[in-house]
């Protein structure tokens, strides 16, 4: 469990460092999985079935809302339903209008679940869908994946009848139109998904609410057991030809999918939970709190230690004697931009917590005491200076009481200093970093 | 001088704002009668649509029939009957309407509260610091 909890810890760290990156890649990829299935499942108009097409497409939705995803797709669809016939995209425009202006318009932001419940009703997971939606979305997302299942199953009924649709001739539009919604309103295996995911979505969504212990993973269990009863009933009953085994074994897979969701949204450790109570004039409070589990994730850190300041330091106590300044400018410029990286301190890999507020008390100490042990801006850059100037050289640079450093070979070697330029820097830098202590 | 929860509060807030706050700012400028006057009206366009759209397609479903029997017909009955079913579209949409933007109304209410309590305490944080 802590490896997974420090793995979680590092997920988090990295979407948080490149999130501005992670979240356009998200979508593009998410865009060009949906083109490439909506293309790969009809392609009946053979120039929307192009790679550079699905490309442009999905590069557009990376830096659009994710709604672009839905718009797009929908856009596609219509396409491809064009090229089979012009009937067949009136209704799916229809379809697409009833859904916008009924339904879509109560939860615009839950386009993703548009987009994915189809996707996932492809990918043969379609009961992951209501789980997930009830564990990390509202009830009102159970409109946006009516809508998900709705366009899935249109989707399914043109692929179906596209071989009677292209048979028939262009005076049976009629048929054509009738055919489509026949195919539609008269689908029950549609109409006891949509019953079925609904109840299940609710069913999670308010026992994941509660406040008794393992509250996520009941709701996901009973979720997908509410979806198990209500689709074999349907099938009972009206006999839509609904897979009991696969029922079975896609809410098994719902399940553990739910809990990876779990892991990541709601991970709590149920044994020190702390029930407290109390009152002021108005109520009294019982309350119950629930820790989240976290664990202290170590971080590498590299610490510059400079030998030189102890050197140095030794050597200013010892009264190493004053240098008069006798650089030149351009000198000055040259080394100023060698010097920067400061690379010839040795290096020291510690290791520090960061986690919760714990990690955040010791990273401050951490900081505080790195801030002690870190030379001051001006110090420091004559010190970097004289470094670099004696790793450039590789030998003493003054001879003047300074002694030659120990642990020689961490210090960097091959700066690209001019040779001539060397002793006017070190004694620049030598004659700063005398003034400065 | 920077101030630890200063920082903090703000940085909530600006989150906030740049996210689902900037609908719930945009609900609670409405008294609670206007945004579901203008939800409603919204909704009762979109009822209208959508019906008119759902006739045409069961028109076109019906069509063979409807054709046969349109000079049988008591077309005024046929008209009470299509704006019956009109009435009871707009009237069922704008109750679910109604409900739903009550709700999300109450919502954003109750999320803007918690809002502008973090920004009194981050006014009297200011207020301490001179």
């Amino acid at each position: 469990m802590t490896v997974l909890l420090e793995m979680k810890e590092r997920l988090k760290l990295i979407y948080s460092k490149g999130e501005p990156f992670i979240l356009p890649l998200a979508k593009f990829l998410l865009a060009f999985i949906t083109f490439n299935t909506l293309n790969g499942r009809m392609g009946y108009m053979t120039q929307m079935d192009n790679v550079a097409v699905v490309l442009i497409g999905a590069l557009t939705c990376s830096f659009l809302p994710t709604g672009a995803v839905v718009f797009f797709a929908a856009l596609i669809s219509l396409m491809h339903m064009y090229a089979l016939s012009m009937e067949v995209a009136l209704v799916g425009l229809g379809v697409y209008l009833v859904m916008y202006l009924l339904f879509f318009r109560f939860s615009p932001k839950d386009s993703l679940v548009v987009v994915v419940t189809p996707l996932l009703c492809v990918l043969k997971v379609p009961y992951v869908v209501p789980i997930a939606v009830g564990l990390v979305c509202g009830p009102m997302s159970v409109v946006s994946m009516i809508c998900g299942v709705v366009v899935y199953y249109f989707y399914e009924a043109v692929i179906a009848n596209a071989s009677n649709i292209r048979t028939m001739g262009d005076d049976e539009a009629l048929a054509k139109v009738q055919l489509m919604i026949e195919s539609l309103i008269g689908n029950k295996a549609m109409v006891a998904v949509i019953v079925s995911f609904a109840v299940a979505v609710l069913v999670v969504y308010l026992i994941r609410r509660r406040s008794f212990d393992y509250s996520w993973t009941i709701a996901m269990i009973a979720g997908a057991m509410t979806e198990v009863v209500i689709l074999l009933l349907a099938d009972l009953l009206y006999d839509v030809n609904i897979s009991v085994g696969g029922a079975l074994l896609g809410s098994l897979l719902a399940i553990v999918i739910a809990k990876v969701v779990e892991f990541f949204r709601f991970c709590v450790d149920y044994s020190r939970t702390e029930k407290v109570q109390f009152e002021d004039d108005e109520y009294y409070y019982y309350v119950k709190a629930v820790p989240k589990m976290s664990v202290s994730m170590s971080t590498k850190t590299v610490k510059k230690i400079n030998s030189q300041q102890a050197r140095g330091a030794a050597g200013t106590r010892n009264g190493a004697p004053r240098q008069p300044a006798r650089t030149s400018q351009p000198v000055r410029t040259t080394e100023r931009g060698n010097g920067q990286g400061a690379a010839s301190g040795r290096s020291v890999t510690t290791e520090r917590a960061v986690s919760g507020r714990r990690g955040a008390e010791e990273r401050s100490v951490n900081d505080r005491s790195m801030t002690a042990q870190r030379p001051l801006p001006g110090r420091g850059t004559g010190q970097e200076r004289q470094m670099a100037g004696r790793g450039t050289t590789g030998r003493n640079p003054s001879g003047r009481g300074a002694q030659r450093p120990q642990g020689r070979s961490n210090v960097t070697i091959g700066r690209t200093v001019r040779q001539d330029t060397v002793e006017n820097v070190m004694e620049n830098a030598s004659d700063d970093y005398e003034e400065l202590y | 001088m920077l101030n630890e929860e200063r920082v903090i509060l703000m940085t909530r807030m600006a989150a906030y704002e740049k996210g689902e706050g900037r609908e719930n700012v945009k609900i609670g400028n409405y008294f609670r009668s206007d945004y579901l006057a203008i939800q409603l009206l919204k909704a009762v366009v979109c009822a209208a649509l959508v019906f008119v759209l759902v006739f045409g397609f069961y028109i076109l479903y019906h069509f063979e029939n409807f054709m046969e029997e349109i000079y049988d017909m008591d077309l005024i009955a046929f008209a009470q009957n299509v704006l019956i079913y009109f009435g009871a579209t707009i009237v069922g949409y704008g109750v679910a309407t109604y409900f739903a933007c009550s709700w999300k109304y109450a919502q954003a209410k109750k999320s803007l509260k918690c809002y502008y309590h973090n920004l009194k305490k981050l006014n009297s944080l200011y207020n301490e610091m001179q």
